[in-house]
């Protein structure tokens, strides 16, 4: 996932350069706040774990091995800020001593792997183990975590790929750095990491957190989240409130064809979809309720109902996931295990 | 000097597919550390690039891809390219083992990625070579050896900052640069540590190679890895605290001295005219002489 130099163009890495600096400005400050005198030290070992472990060839199938990023595992053991600048420290060196990872590309790079994976790692585990798991649920909320993690990470990575043709051509169409649109390089980037490398990461980040939590369970106690939840709140309220915007967007989504359109691309419904198709009826069809008039009012209340209704569900499966799993704490280190 | 260790992967060749999990991690692990210790013997040669002060290298060298990533010509393009196999030799570094580099850097997976886009299915235009969806098209072509010199390119002044700066050098610019102490001790420490880490998990990969009687199975080596991932991040979090109790003995004020004398000469300013200069023609030679 390090992208060299050569397939973002200026605009792109100009942005994501910029936009590191602020991350990496708060995720400072955040880290003097909690680590104080002991940051230096705990950052460079960190920063070094996190080079080592992308060293570390883990076998998966048929003989072919894989190496895993760790962001997610750093953010369990050292909280999301302080794993932003270890992951950081440690791609900034890749790219000047190893020459892993373009120099152009710095913030392109750090942004995918250093700010959103151990974010979206980091509070998914919180979401799932909640605030006191067991071994279990910590070991599968690790699991899931950094799975989802590296992905998002991968479609970022695709999605400033599959800008490129957009953002810079030629006056006759081709594109001047990554060639390939967003409908070819997100899918690529998304399904090789579902299927092979998102894998690698959940085995290995699960694998650890098991043995911690057996020989040293003090390191995963639960990192102060800097209020995280709040921040989640306030940034879902945000991204709730911005939803009418999709109204603004003309056509269907790719695939996503109803009959009539259907009918009026092709000339003809197929017949099983003709059949399937009227099966059910769905309560707010196209995200309008049909108790409101205004499109953007409806699309607004359309997204606050729905938040509510998945928010709830996640809610009820998790209370009924910890009662299942009887919530057993990790207990004490065992000097022989 | 590379101490004999380092060789471990040039003086031990075995066909790859023979060779177990450990030996083959701790190959590479021993090739990283090998490659870090070559390249600060590379850094102290007496070459064109080792002589300037690094402040006024990674600025030019930082001019330099910029200036890759705004061309888009093909000739000038290929011009840059060879610019950086020119300057490593001029910087007593060989083509070979350069080039050699920098397709291992970054070559190969730029014409991996660039391969399917010399087709008619992604970049449509007049065929050259009909075979249906997969025909290659002139316009493909264009655009997949466009994106392979300017990654080659790019690549290049990478390396070039890489192997022409010892890492001590690379930090005092950086502290004259004004970047804030916090980041380059912790740049610092995290190279040294880096290291050190590396020196463990090889360690452990031959520990383990030298007890291993037959081939363990996927599932064991998996199990062996995760343990010994888990005993690393145990290591480093003892690591940091016995670092810090070693900070504070010896009166850690949060200031990175360095032995590294920065000063720039007449040398330097030169370099850095002629850095600036190149760049500006080579965009302006992109822009009227070959404009896309």
């Amino acid at each position: 996932m390090h992208i060299p130099d050569g397939y973002l163009g200026p605009q792109t890495y100009a942005v994501l350069d910029a936009a590191i600096v602020p991350a990496w400005w708060f995720a400072g400050a955040r880290v003097k706040k909690t680590l104080r005198a002991k940051q230096v030290p705990l950052m460079a070992l960190a920063a070094a774990f996190s080079f080592v472990i992308m060293m570390f060839n883990v076998p998966v199938i048929g003989g072919s091995t894989g190496h895993a990023v760790g962001a997610t595992l750093i953010a369990i053991l050292l909280g999301p800020w302080a794993a932003c600048i270890a992951v950081s420290i440690a791609l900034v060196i890749q790219a000047l001593v190893f020459g892993d990872g373009g120099i152009t590309a710095i913030g392109a790079n750090c942004i995918n792997m250093a700010v959103i994976m151990p974010f979206v790692g980091f509070y998914l585990y919180r979401l799932i183990a909640g605030d006191a798991p067991g071994r279990g649920r910590r070991i599968a909320a690790a699991g899931v975590a950094s799975y989802v993690a590296i992905v998002a990470a991968a479609i970022a990575a695709g999605v400033e790929f599959g800008l490129q043709p957009l953002i810079s051509h030629t006056a006759s169409g081709q594109p001047l750095y990554a060639p390939y649109p967003l409908a070819v390089a997100v899918p690529a980037m998304a399904i090789e990491h579902m299927l092979f490398f998102g894998f690698v990461e959940a085995l290995m980040t699960m694998g650890i957190v098991a043995v911690l939590a057996r020989q040293d369970s003090g390191l995963l106690e639960m990192k102060p989240a800097a209020r995280p939840l709040r921040w989640l709140w306030a940034s879902f309220a945000g991204l709730v409130l911005l939803t009418p915007i999709g109204v603004l967007a003309e056509g269907t989504a790719w695939g996503e064809w109803g009959a009539a359109e259907l009918k009026a691309t092709l000339g003809f419904v197929p017949a099983g979809l003709e059949k399937l198709g009227g099966l059910w009826t769905a309560a707010m069809p196209d995200y309008a309720p049909p108790f409101i008039a205004n499109p953007l009012v409806g699309y607004l209340v359309a997204a606050v109902l729905g938040s509510a209704l998945v928010i709830g569900a996640t809610w009820l499966l998790a209370k009924l996931l910890s009662r299942k799993a009887g919530d057993t704490p990790s207990g004490p280190v065992s000097p022989a295990a | 000097m590379i101490p004999a260790l380092a060789h471990i992967s040039d003086s031990a060749p075995r066909r790859r597919a023979s060779r177990s999990l450990a030996r083959r991690t701790a190959d590479a692990l021993a090739s990283a550390v090998a490659e870090v210790l070559a390249n600060d013997e590379v850094a102290s040669r007496p070459g064109l690039m080792q002589r300037l002060d690094p402040r006024v290298k990674l600025i030019s060298i930082l001019g330099f891809a910029v200036t890759v990533s705004f061309v888009h010509s093909l000739p000038v393009l290929l011009a840059m390219a060879v610019l950086t196999v020119a300057l490593a030799v001029a910087s007593r570094i060989a083509a070979g083992p350069f080039l050699r580099k920098v397709w291992a850097a970054a070559g190969f997976f730029g014409v991996l990625l660039a391969a399917p886009a010399v087709t008619a299915w992604i970049t449509p235009g007049t065929v050259l070579v009909p075979f249906g969806p997969a025909s290659i098209t002139y316009p493909g072509l264009l655009v997949a050896a466009r994106l392979v010199l300017r990654v080659a390119g790019g690549a290049g002044f990478g390396l070039l900052v890489m192997l022409t700066t010892r890492w001590t050098d690379l930090l005092a610019a950086l502290t004259a640069m004004r970047v804030p102490d916090l980041v380059v001790a912790t740049l610092a420490m995290t190279q040294q540590q880096i290291m050190s880490l590396l020196r463990t998990v090889e360690n452990m990969h031959l520990a383990r190679e030298s007890r291993m009687l037959s081939t363990a199975s996927a599932g064991q080596d998996r199990g062996w890895v995760v343990e010994r991932m888990a005993f690393v991040a145990r290591k480093s979090f003892k690591t940091a605290d016995d670092v810090y109790d070693a900070m504070l003995a010896r009166g850690f004020s949060g200031a990175v001295p360095t032995l590294s004398r920065l000063a720039t000469g007449p040398r330097d300013w030169t370099w850095l005219l002629v850095s600036v200069a190149s760049c500006a023609a080579m965009l302006a030679i992109d822009r009227m002489v070959f404009p896309a």
